[in-house]
């Protein structure tokens, strides 16, 4: 079948991420009273188009799909949704959907942009090194959005506590310190997958440029973000930070990322 | 053979008239076989509760006849002598049915959809069946009634939430933190309701309780009810980095814990979550305490109010439960009917 591309699977998956955000619209206004898999079954059927489409895009290149703008967005998604999948086989964890639904299909309708998908050459083989470099930072990438979406989940249910919402007690969402938890589980994974990606980049830039490092900006602009995500880490395990602040350091720190990867991408040389 | 019921319960009578009438459970027995010995009825159950004190009965004679009969027993028996004004209610079937499942469903219940009552039905039924006293009709009407009960508890949601100040604690207290088997909790000012919600927080898995009063022997003889700790009212502060839940119930005319005391101790608690429930009146804790981070403030009212909107979601369910309440009469009616129709030819009765 030539019309089912791998475009076409991945915009199935956005269809669905959609009607995933639809139905959790409804939710929402109910309460979340009762537990609910409709969204979670629809989660898992856009994951499996998008997990079609990640197969069709890497059996036509015969790599790992992260080489420009759309599948590195793409990859990212993935990472979010199947984190959720995982998470949400417990029940009090499962409306985790409808506050990634949104997120992901707007992240999913930007990537479907075609000036995105800019496909030169078939890339060169690098024996695995850049694939393995860029497949643990778009992994990281995923974890710290789907810490982000708990944290929304948690100033949402944090909000209802402390102004008294007949909503916090009603609805069945987790309670804020098993919020807190995941949010911490996700960002330790997330770093120690950015740690392990961007100790590659030395060893990357050593065979391309002959250089250990240089002031190219996406490589300066991940030192900042494995900053960020080091400090955010370090005020929440040392210092007491959690709480509100955990997760609005967690919403944060990820809409930086959202905003500024695709315009650093473009400013960097080093990977075009 | 048609089941009456006679009784009275918290809605058709106060306490004062409902006391004189209640049963000791000792001698519930005699009083059953009394009624079988007077040809009242051929089976019968007495449930004595602190809400109701009802006589169900199962017999071949006139309901009407049965029934004023039974009413007659039970103010022989209890001495009552004063004048009746509608205290005492009077059931034939199939409304005596309905009743005993919406007893049984917690329906009748003063806190609609409590469960307590199922327990207590169950036990007054477990008395008259040791003795001897029930026979088919009863032990059917019975049997149907805790399964309907049970399906009720399933298919709505008439037992969802809590719809107590205790309770709602307890709910509050699940919705911050992960778990209470590592939680301490505080109770400052030894009155029935904070010890009622201390012994909910418990129930549900709380690690230990710290209780703190003015007069220290109060708080020693709650402590050691609650197999917990008493310290004394001028050092609860220095208790407060282990504590994760407070309930505070003091008659002090003031606050006893405001913001300003409260900024530094959330410091040396390193800002874990912590849960105020102020059920005294006037106010024990300053509102302002709201604001600092988390920190989660709940008084009285406000837990009244969430108290109030689970019992409205219940009332909402009435509907449901006595649809299904009717179906279940109904089969049952049907089911006695079909056992006495008379045997025909070829047709086996297995009674």
């Amino acid at each position: 079948m030539p019309w089912w591309t791998d475009k076409f699977s991945f915009a199935v998956a956005v269809l669905f991420y959609g009607i995933s955000m639809v139905y959790s619209v409804f939710l929402w206004r109910k309460g979340f009273r009762q537990d609910n898999r409709v969204n979670y079954f629809m989660l898992l059927a856009a994951a499996i188009f998008h997990t079609t489409a990640m197969f069709q895009r890497g059996f036509s290149l015969d790599r790992c799909p992260v080489n420009n703008l759309f599948e590195a967005t793409m990859f990212v998604t993935w990472t979010m949704v199947v984190a959720y999948l995982v998470f949400g086989i417990w029940s009090r964890l499962r409306f985790l959907g409808a506050f990634a639904s949104p997120i992901l299909f707007a992240i999913g309708v930007f990537a479907l942009m075609p000036s995105l998908d800019v496909r030169g050459a078939k890339p060169e083989f690098s024996g695995g090194l850049v694939s393995l470099h860029a497949t643990l930072i778009l992994l990281s990438y995923g974890a710290f959005g789907l810490s982000s979406i708990a944290g929304i989940m948690y100033v949402t249910q944090e909000h209802d506590l402390k102004f008294h919402k007949l909503r916090a007690v009603f609805s069945r969402l987790p309670p804020i310190e098993r919020l807190e938890k995941v949010m911490n589980w996700l960002l330790v994974a997330g770093f120690i997958l950015l740690t392990l990606g961007l100790t590659l980049s030395p060893f990357l830039l050593k065979q391309k440029f002959h250089v250990y490092f240089n002031s190219d900006p996406k490589l300066i602009w991940s030192i900042v973000v494995w900053v960020i995500y080091l400090v955010l880490l370090l005020m929440h395990g040392r210092f007491g930070q959690g709480g509100r602040r955990f997760a609005w350091g967690a919403i944060g720190s990820f809409a930086f990322v959202l905003l500024t990867f695709w315009g650093v991408n473009l400013l960097s040389p080093a990977h075009q | 053979m048609p089941i009456v019921v006679i009784g009275l319960s918290h809605r058709s009578s106060p306490v004062t008239v409902r006391e004189r009438f209640a049963f000791a459970e000792t001698v519930i027995p005699d009083a059953l076989k009394k009624i079988r010995e007077k040809g009242l009825a051929d089976e019968a159950v007495i449930l004595s509760t602190c809400n109701r004190v009802e006589i169900y009965a199962a017999t071949q004679r006139n309901e009407r006849e049965v029934s004023q009969a039974l009413q007659q027993f039970l103010l022989d028996h209890q001495n009552y002598s004063e004048p009746l004004n509608g205290e005492i209610y009077r059931l034939g079937e199939p409304q005596s049915l309905e009743h005993l499942f919406k007893v049984a469903s917690g329906l009748d219940s003063m806190v609609l959809g409590e469960t307590e009552i199922l327990g207590q039905l169950k036990k007054a039924y477990d008395l008259a069946l040791k003795h001897q006293h029930t026979g088919s009709r009863l032990n059917k009407a019975f049997q149907r009634a805790f399964n309907v009960a049970k399906q009720i508890r399933t298919d709505t949601n008439i037992q969802r939430g809590s719809v107590s100040v205790g309770s709602v604690a307890v709910e509050l207290a699940e919705k911050i933190f992960n778990s209470l088997s590592d939680r301490q909790v505080m109770v400052i000012g030894a009155g029935e309701t904070s010890e009622k919600t201390a012994r909910a927080l418990l129930s549900r898995g709380a690690h230990s309780i710290i209780v703190s009063n003015r007069s220290h022997e109060r708080a020693v003889a709650l402590a050691a009810e609650l197999s917990g700790r008493a310290v004394h009212f001028d050092n609860w502060a220095d208790e407060f980095p282990k504590i994760d839940i407070v309930i505070s119930s003091t008659a002090a005319p003031h606050y006893v814990l405001d913001r300003a005391i409260l900024e530094p101790l959330m410091k040396l608690r390193k800002n874990r979550s912590l849960l105020l429930i102020d059920i005294a009146v006037p106010r024990d804790i300053e509102p302002e305490v709201n604001f600092l981070e988390n920190v989660y403030l709940y008084n009285i009212d406000d837990l009244q109010a969430i108290a109030d909107n689970y019992l409205k979601q219940r009332r909402e369910e009435i509907e449901g439960c006595e649809r299904i309440i009717r179906e279940k009469v109904k089969s049952l009616l049907q089911l006695s009917k079909s056992a006495n129709a008379p045997v025909h030819d070829g047709q086996l009765a297995f009674e």
